[in-house]
């Protein structure tokens, strides 16, 4: 899909709203940003691409496409401001979204709060029928009985209904009776069927995903439609697509569909942004890491994509608190976030130790040195102790950063306290939030099975290019890469993005009596399923791809693994493939094999995606700066060597085919790079800092490595 | 360690929360790789399961976070009967000591723990551990029946399953022989063994980071961090003597009686048992390790949640029980379904605290014990099928807020997928749902049970095995409030299957089962009006319930 084009991708995040236009023809790219306006995000995106349209010579009826991605959703679940919605489930069952897991989540604390369900029990209504796990009809559905809970739903004043009956993963006949019944004699209310938004096995995920999907379709829809009347009003006459949390893109009928699937819309960028330079800085293995003022998020990179997860967990009642919210059956981009962001605070536990995050100042009221009232010492006001920020170039200089405010809050807050110096104090805040992201990394990457070191780190946001270093040391990584226009990464996310359908299908079997004609011709059906959509979002079927995975385990396992399925039909001859990549995943992912144990599928997936886009990444639509590389030089502390005097480049003065050695700062206007003492730095062709990191050698010892492999990487 | 200032002392308040907190999360990688690779149904349904850092001492270092109150400080006990068979000089690189001995471990045939030498450059720096619940350990399944731990399964004393990387034979040959399903209980104890390599690994890099040759100096500052944060709050607790009493159904005229005496003085807090129940010829016989646990577990959680877990968390916390009673039984009590005993400890624990910190803790759990079915038979396939049914009762109301309904409390063990249990057995499950008025009245209500029903679809009978109690003693109330609601375990003609034996059920066979309330915290009388109103709306508590416990008058429903 090479078409030239002229797009424009938008990032609603919680501050603001980036943009970037990509122009095909001239071989430009365009950076803009517009503070977020929260009540009708709209605004901020119809003012900022106004202004970029302007800014880079293009009409904006000769626009060829907008894609967008949004927080909206997740913000409404977290917010809990979505629709007043009613469900209907099976006779006996319609607690199922309120029990959840039935854990605690916090072994020790006796207080914990449970995050609540998305429909109140009240509204949670029960009807006659009943599947079983074989499809086999064992109660028909009770249409009068649904008709009056109906009824009395809408008596309830509910905005949209949702439906969620037992297996209907396996057959939707009821939900697709009771479909028949809404569309026909209750015209105009929104319904999502569990078996139409999650056919997959587990009541309580798919519950919840249904019911939430439900929740937030009302407001979606409003705002999906105004959106594109808003565009068309300015006289865009292009597409306007959506990023799924996949990461593939979707039209807004089916965005408005399936509203959940937007769920995690916007880190999905990143994500996709990261795999682009992975491609093009030619790295196999690489983690995108994303720091911004809240959250960081990392991401693994495998040959060029990021990896897929079908599950996602919303409105985490306590933060970052795995099992504090709600499971969501939604396919996603496999990415870990966490309390560590440039707001994120430092404070003195109970035992006299110091602690940062995941409590975080936000932008309101800021770090101390933002002169907001924030009164306790976050990392930004750390990074700017060390030396790694300039008081007087934040934000391009459009901020300036109250640097005796900080040493007063670190002294008063937490260096006395601990009996140290505000410098020593600074350098903890700095090594702490570093420590919890690693150890958040190291943890992910190990759940996979896999080394961190073979990895090189891509860093981006706000904050990413300032800890990226310190971070990679930690996860003895050898290389780092900090790309131009490190706060708007998210938004090129969009730009290279695809149209892209994930399809599913729950069916249990052990592999040796599996039915294979019923799962041949289940994904026939997703196929096809996959290719209207598609071609509806614009895609040619020629040049569409689909990769098939499987979800399977051995038999008495609980955890089931994501393996890839051969190409063509499947039958008990190709049963000797699947069981190999089975094994060949497993050892991946565990170190050994089992055999003598059956092996299990449950859940079959189909990915189908259009080419992505190549997009073009000289960013000669920004003004170069002709003056010295070198601006200056300040006082930075690096742990080697305390603090000492560090040249301060202007990133915007940087050519491809630069080197130099740490210890440096390269500053641009969204963010600052810093690179510690012993590493080299080389530019190249896309502007991006190529850091080699100086590790100590003693460290690197790892019987279970290929140092073959890590050392060839380095040198 | 590289972190920090230069010239700061090693272990300043910066670098001690670094280094814990890097401990801590080799003992997370290590149980997140023995989670994923375990078999066990119980493993990961009920998180029962929990790996372990010790230093050169065998002291305990590192907890993994999720670990589960089963086995709380239970660890280090085990390796130092490990080290009284093995002494420290004997262990080589690559070798592994198993056993599941009840005494010497965590209560039951049914765990393995295991424990593997961590060396450092040649010198021996500390010890690996984990605990999990086997797939099967032959005998009479899970039951709570048995006269003597011999009907219960086979049990291994310390022995090197593994020497210097290589499996013994013969321990292999031994297991193999004597369990249902060898492959996948071998399986898990390799699990096990691929944990200690996670975490070896771990500790052996942390070292080379931290710049230091062993643990041990970093384990003593550790443990008196841990050590000071339990003191500082037993020392908020009224010093005194604080007793209370608690009656189960125990096994037919065998009822269980937990006396506790809770003696706080200055930093120290000690639990008494004297004149508990003598321990019985039925599997509820709670060894003193497994006491120990269930008694630390909820003093810790009630007056220091936050600091993590290792050895000086329980130094200034002790536990006696009477030799020969139930709770602390002499070998060869059967001792299988030990959790029908040692569940009830939370609750007398803070019946006992209530009355000197009641704002501090809740009132009994409706699933302490934990009620489990258990089926097995021949499937409408006909294979073998053996199925644990896991769903919880609700939790004690607090001084702040109402129990949770369906949440476990003392132990930490979820519910499955009623999809995902229907489609490995020949069962239905025609309903699970709230049980309404189940949570014991109070100012805060006890969280609300579940009322269960299961129909046996299999062509041929199913043997089922329940374990559960509080069907005559219903979970109490603290401070005024008042008892959840009974269990109640009923076939379709109202005949009630044995609470804690095996019996058959016949295709067609309903079987109801009432999973009980939490009970309540504080005087009913002065539970806020709005929350009774929202409970009879959201049909919690019924208008009648509402009426005669709370006086709630049919015009204010609204």
């Amino acid at each position: 899909m090479s078409v030239a084009r002229v797009r424009i991708g938008v990032d609603v995040g919680g501050t603001f709203t980036d943009f970037v236009l990509v122009d095909d023809h001239r071989k430009l790219i365009f950076l803009g940003k517009q503070l977020t306006t929260p009540r009708d995000p709209s605004e901020a995106i119809i003012a900022g691409i106004e202004r970029i349209v302007r800014e880079a010579a293009v009409e904006i009826g000769t626009l060829d496409g907008v894609v967008h991605g949004t927080t909206l959703v997740t913000n409404t679940v977290i917010e809990r401001k979505g629709a007043k919605v009613g469900l209907v489930t099976t006779g006996g069952f319609r607690d199922v979204l309120e029990m959840g897991h039935e854990i605690r989540y916090d072994l020790y604390d006796l207080f914990l709060e449970k995050p609540k369900p998305l429909v109140p029990r009240h509204l949670r209504r029960e009807v006659d029928e009943r599947i079983d796990a074989t499809g086999a009809v064992l109660r028909p559905l009770d249409k009068a009985g649904f008709r009056s809970a109906i009824d009395w739903l809408l008596e309830q004043k509910v905005e949209a209904i949702a439906v969620s009956f037992l297996h209907s993963y396996r057959n939707d006949v009821h939900e697709r009776e009771a479909l028949a019944i809404l569309q026909a004699e209750y015209p105009g209310v929104p319904v999502t069927l569990g078996s139409a938004v999650a056919p997959e096995i587990r009541e309580y995920e798919r519950s919840n995903t249904a019911t939430a999907n439900a929740y937030v379709q009302p407001l979606m829809q409003r705002y999906l439609a105004r959106l594109a009347e808003q565009l068309s009003g300015l006289g865009h006459r292009g597409t306007l697509s959506i990023m799924l949390s996949a990461g593939g893109l979707a039209t807004i009928e089916t965005a408005s569909r399936f509203p959940v699937q937007l769920i995690e819309s916007g880190p999905a960028a990143g994500a996709i942004a990261a795999a682009l330079y992975a491609k093009l800085t030619g790295t196999d293995h690489l983690i995108s890491f994303d720091m911004g003022g809240t959250t960081a998020k990392m991401c693994l990179i495998e040959d060029g994509a990021p990896e897929h997860s079908s599950e996602f967990e919303a409105g985490r009642v306590k933060r970052f608190r795995k099992g504090s919210g709600l499971p969501l059956k939604v396919p996603v981009i496999d990415l870990i976030e966490i309390g560590a962001g440039g707001g994120s605070t430092a404070w003195i536990d109970g035992m006299g130790l110091l602690k940062v995050g995941p409590e975080s100042a936000g932008s309101e009221p800021g770090p101390v040195c933002y002169r907001r009232g924030g009164e306790d010492p976050a990392v930004t006001d750390a990074d700017l102790l060390l030396g790694y920020l300039s008081p007087d170039f934040f934000l391009g200089g459009d901020m300036s950063l109250d640097l005796g405010a900080v040493r007063q809050a670190v002294d008063a807050k937490i260096a006395r306290p601990l009996g140290m110096t505000v410098e020593q104090g600074a350098a903890g805040i700095h090594a702490i939030v570093n420590e919890n992201m690693a150890a958040a990394t190291r943890m992910y990457i190990a759940e996979k099975g896999r080394d961190p070191r073979r990895y090189t780190m891509i860093a981006f946001g706000g904050a990413g290019p300032v800890h990226a270093y310190g971070l990679a040391k930690l996860l003895k990584l050898r290389r780092l890469i900090c790309p131009l226009g490190a706060g708007v990464m998210s938004a090129l996310g969009f730009l290279v993005a695809a149209p892209a359908v994930d399809m599913v299908r729950s069916y249990v079997t052990r592999l040796d009596v599996a039915d294979w004609s019923e799962v041949n011709g289940f994904f026939e059906d997703m196929r096809a399923a996959a290719v209207e959509r598609l071609v509806e979002a614009g895609a040619r079927v020629e040049e569409l791809t689909f990769t098939r995975h499987a979800e399977m385990r051995h038999v008495g396992q609980g955890f089931e693994i994501s393996v890839p399925l051969p190409d063509g039909a499947l039958h008990g001859a190709a049963l000797d493939e699947v069981r190999a990549q089975f094994f060949r995943k497993y050892e991946e992912l565990f170190g050994r094999r089992i055999d003598g144990v059956g092996i299990e599928a449950l859940t079959w997936r189909l990915h189908a995606t259009a080419p992505q886009s190549d997009v073009t990444l000289s960013f000669a639509g920004q003004k170069g700066d002709t003056g010295g590389r070198i601006k200056g030089e300040r006082q930075v502390y690096f742990p080697e060597t305390g603090y000492a005097p560090c040249p301060v480049y202007n990133r915007y003065a940087l050519r491809s085919g630069d080197a130099f050695r740490g210890p440096a700062v390269v500053e641009e206007r969204e963010s600052t790079t810093v690179i510690g003492p012993g590493s080299t730095v080389a530019v190249d062709e896309f502007l991006n800092l190529i850091i080699d990191i100086n590790q100590p050698a003693g460290t690197m010892a790892d019987p279970g490595a290929d140092p073959g492999a890590s050392h060839a990487d380095a040198r | 360690m590289s972190q920090g200032s230069p010239d700061a002392p090693v272990f300043d308040p910066i670098s001690l929360e670094i280094l814990w907190s890097r401990l801590i999360s080799i003992a997370d990688e290590s149980a997140a790789a023995l989670l994923r690779t375990s078999f066990s149904t119980i493993v990961r349904e009920s998180n029962d399961f929990a790996t372990g850092l010790m230093d050169a001492n065998g002291d305990s270092l590192a907890e993994n976070t999720a670990g589960i109150p089963s086995f709380v400080g239970i660890l280090p006990r085990t390796l130092k009967h490990f080290l009284a068979r093995f002494p420290k000089e004997s262990w080589k690189p690559g070798d592994c000591v198993i056993t599941n001995d009840p005494w010497m471990a965590t209560g039951h045939l049914p765990d393995f723990t295991l424990a593997a030498p961590i060396f450092h450059r040649g010198r021996l720096v500390g010890f690996s551990g984990s605990i999990a619940h086997s797939p099967d350990i032959g005998g009479a399944g899970w039951s709570s029946d048995c006269r003597e731990l011999f009907e219960e399964g086979l049990r291994v004393l310390p022995v090197k399953f593994l020497r210097e990387g290589k499996i013994d034979e013969t321990v292999k040959e031994f297991i193999t022989a004597n369990v249902r399903v060898p492959d996948q209980v071998l399986g898990d104890l390799f699990a096990q063994v691929t944990a200690s390599e996670v975490c070896a690994r771990g500790v052996s890099e942390f070292l080379d980071d931290a710049g230091i040759d062993d643990l041990s100096a970093l384990s003593a500052a550790l443990q008196e961090r841990a050590d000071k944060a339990m003191r500082r709050a037993i020392e908020a607790v009224p010093d005194g003597v604080y007793r209370a009493s608690l009656q189960a159904d125990g096994f037919d005229e065998d009822e269980t009686r937990i006396e506790c005496a809770v003696t706080v003085r200055g930093s120290t807090l000690h639990v008494d048992y004297a004149g508990t129940s003598k321990q019985i010829a039925r599997g509820l016989n709670s060894v003193l390790n497994y006491t120990y646990a269930y008694s630390v577990y909820p003093i810790k959680c009630a007056l220091d949640p936050l600091t993590p877990r290792n050895e000086g968390s329980y130094r200034s916390v002790t536990v006696s029980a009477p030799e020969g009673s139930i709770l602390n039984p002499r070998y060869p009590a059967p001792c299988s379904a030990r959790q029908l005993t040692g569940h009830l400890l939370a609750g007398v624990i803070y019946k006992a605290l209530a009355q000197a910190v009641p704002e501090k803790v809740s009132a009994e759990s409706g699933s302490a014990p934990t009620l489990r079915s258990v089926y097995s038979g021949t499937d409408r396939q006909g294979q073998g099928f053996s199925q644990v049914f896991f769903a919880s009762g609700g939790m004690g109301g607090t001084s702040l807020q109402d129990g949770h309904n369906c949440t476990a409390f003392p132990t930490n063990t979820g519910s499955g997928s009623i999809e995902a249990f229907e489609s490995i057995s020949p069962l239905i499950v025609w309903k699970k749902a709230l049980r309404v008025d189940s949570g014991g009245t109070g100012e805060f209500r006890g969280g609300l049970g579940q009322d269960v029903e299961i129909e046996v679809t299999s062509p041929t009978p199913l043997r089922l095995s329940m374990l559960s109690d509080r069907q005559k003693y219903p979970p109490g109330g603290l401070l005024g409030g008042g008892p959840g609601a009974a269990v109640s375990i009923t076939l379709q003609d109202g005949t009630r299957p044995h609470p804690k034996s095996r019996s058959i059920l016949q295709p067609g066979d309903r079987l109801s089962l009432r999973f009980g309330g939490g009970g309540g915290f504080g005087d009913p009388a002065n539970r806020r009006r709005e929350a009774v109103i929202a409970d009879v709306r959201e049909g919690y508590v019924s208008a009648e319930a509402a009426r005669t416990a709370y006086g709630l008058h049919d015009a204010e429903e609204g």
